[in-house]
């Protein structure tokens, strides 16, 4: 693989950047603490400029990302023997007969290539934490209450530790998709071999690596993770003081979240039927999202009402559920089996 | 301000806790799934546990959907001759359902609030201050109007979950109807900002 694509010169760049970031986030974690627990600011200007530097690394890594994805399509095709392609286009067009959703026909000038989303595997993390960095950069600069600062800088250090010490999307790229792919260009095989190979390789490309779905759900959900962290920040301070400024910027971090939200569980259905036909209803990750849903209009819900005190303080408190639900929801893919399932 | 004992405050209230027996249903379902491994099931005996769950979740999606019934005409309605509506609508959908079934009694409140549904956006499109809406503002209400239309259609998309064509059909109506609420209702000073800029040009 090495000698397709340039995955050393790649990671040690990549890692190079997140150790730069993990350095500057750590220092904003650091005075996130101290300014948690100070009655006056401390360095805010200094600390103002790191959040930027910090969204801004952030920003070159994915542009890092970008190139590299492009790499794997300029240099990754399923290419095939031309008299394999004659009898897989027969194939694939018996089996296309009578199917809802079928696939497309192998193209000798235009083999299949990968068109992978930039949120795959490890680089979802990475794309929603600077998603947030972006959102707290946002918070930071309508606020100027030092505290609500200090928890935005601190969710982010923790957010780049996890990126760094968990979850590196530079360390060993894309290792789930590599492991897939990896034997069509390395394994010395029959040409019957790569046939059957190919037939494994290529659905998953069409309905899954190449869906136009995946540009779409994964993104919108990631994005609507981000405002529902800025939610829960500022609900966690309206449940220690009420304060107007804090619970409007929760509240539009709320609506933007509850659009992206809704839009993108919206565009996995068609994308579920697409893939996995009608059997997928019931799935644990499909529960625990509509549970989050369920929670988030709620909170939307109680805060036509938010000007009645109790109310007050119960949409606070829906905010930090929601929060937690979103937690709930993102960990199922880890410990709950079904389609969406993050293991094996 | 509301006022404490306001149909408003009550029917938010509930429509609360009806989405609180869902999300308690859903996670059920979801450590049911993992505990007696389904994903290892044959398809058939898949489709049995999801039918069953089906008829777990049933009566309280019914009981959504008798509150969006209400929520609808509430908006066109004072709140006597809502009541009204109310207990009529809930009698006839249960007389339906005892002769033909529950599924022509749910399409038959589907269908109601889906005309009403109707009713309450045209008149929000042109501008009716016949509607009582919890918020002021064009924008807002036909917002409003078209989030609950896009529920409605959502609900009603999943009974013609057979027939492939027009269900999606309707899927993509109801996915334009939210999405457009959504930045009709959430952003409707933005909106006004752009059509004023537009006609300025």
């Amino acid at each position: 693989m090495e000698i397709l694509l340039p995955l050393a010169s790649y990671s040690r760049t990549g890692h190079g950047l997140l150790l730069v970031l993990l350095v500057l986030a750590g220092l904003l974690g650091v005075s996130g603490g101290i300014n948690l627990c100070r009655s006056a600011p401390l360095l805010p200007r200094t600390t103002s400029f790191l959040l930027a530097v910090v969204v801004l690394l952030f920003v070159a890594g994915f542009l890092g990302i970008c190139w590299f994805h492009y790499q794997i399509f300029q240099q990754i095709a399923l290419e095939l023997p031309p008299p394999f392609a004659e009898m897989l286009n027969q194939q694939l067009s018996a089996m296309n007969q009578g199917a809802e959703y079928g696939l497309p026909l192998y193209r000798m000038d235009a083999p299949p290539r990968y068109m992978l989303p930039l949120w795959l595997e490890n680089e979802k993390y990475y794309f929603w934490f600077m998603c947030y960095a972006a959102m707290a950069l946002v918070g930071h600069l309508r606020l100027h209450q030092h505290r609500f600062r200090a928890a935005l800088h601190l969710l982010l250090a923790v957010q780049v530790c996890i990126l760094f010490f968990q979850a590196d999307p530079f360390l060993a790229p894309l290792p789930r998709f590599f492991g897939e792919i990896g034997p069509w260009f390395t394994a010395n095989m029959s040409d019957g071999q790569r046939f059957g190979l190919f037939m494994r390789l290529y659905p998953r490309m069409v309905f899954y690596y190449n869906a136009q779905y995946m540009w779409f759900h994964p993104p919108l959900l990631f994005l609507s993770y981000a405002c529902i962290t800025m939610t829960f920040t500022a609900s966690v301070f309206m449940l220690a003081k009420r304060d107007l400024d804090m619970e409007i910027l929760g509240y539009d971090f709320a609506k933007l979240g509850y659009f992206l939200l809704t839009l993108g569980m919206l565009l996995g259905y068609p994308w579920a039927l697409k893939a996995w036909g009608p059997n997928w209803w019931w799935d644990p990750k499909i529960c625990s999202s509509i549970m989050m849903w369920a929670i988030y209009s709620t909170y939307l819900h109680t805060r036509l009402y938010a000007n009645k005190p109790a109310m007050w303080y119960f949409t606070s408190l829906l905010g930090v559920v929601c929060f937690l639900a979103m937690i709930f929801t993102f960990l199922s893919s880890f410990f709950f089996p079904g389609e969406h399932t993050f293991v094996g | 301000m509301k006022k404490k004992g306001s149909l408003d405050f009550y029917l938010v209230l509930a429509t609360v806790a009806v989405l609180f027996v869902i999300s308690t249903i859903c996670i059920y379902g979801m450590f049911y799934f993992k505990l007696a491994q389904i994903q290892q099931l044959a398809p058939a005996e898949k489709l049995v546990y999801m039918n069953r769950m089906n008829s777990v979740i049933a009566p309280f999606i019914i009981a959504l959907i008798l509150l969006l019934g209400i929520c609808v005409p509430k908006r066109l309605l004072p709140a006597v001759w809502l009541n009204r509506f109310a207990i009529g609508l809930a009698l006839i959908a249960g007389g339906v359902s005892l002769w033909f079934g529950v599924k022509t009694g749910l399409a038959l409140v589907l269908a109601a609030s889906l005309l009403l549904q109707l009713v309450v956006l045209a008149l929000a499109v042109g501008g009716s201050q016949l509607l009582h809406f919890e918020k002021s503002g064009y924008w807002v209400r036909l917002g409003s109007s078209l989030i609950h239309l896009g529920m409605i259609l959502f609900v009603l998309d999943l009974f013609f979950y057979h027939y492939q064509s027009l269900h999606l059909i309707l899927f993509w109506i109801t996915t334009g109807a939210v999405v457009l609420g959504m930045i009709f209702c959430f952003y409707s000073q933005s909106v006004v900002q752009f059509i004023r800029s537009i006609r300025k040009d």
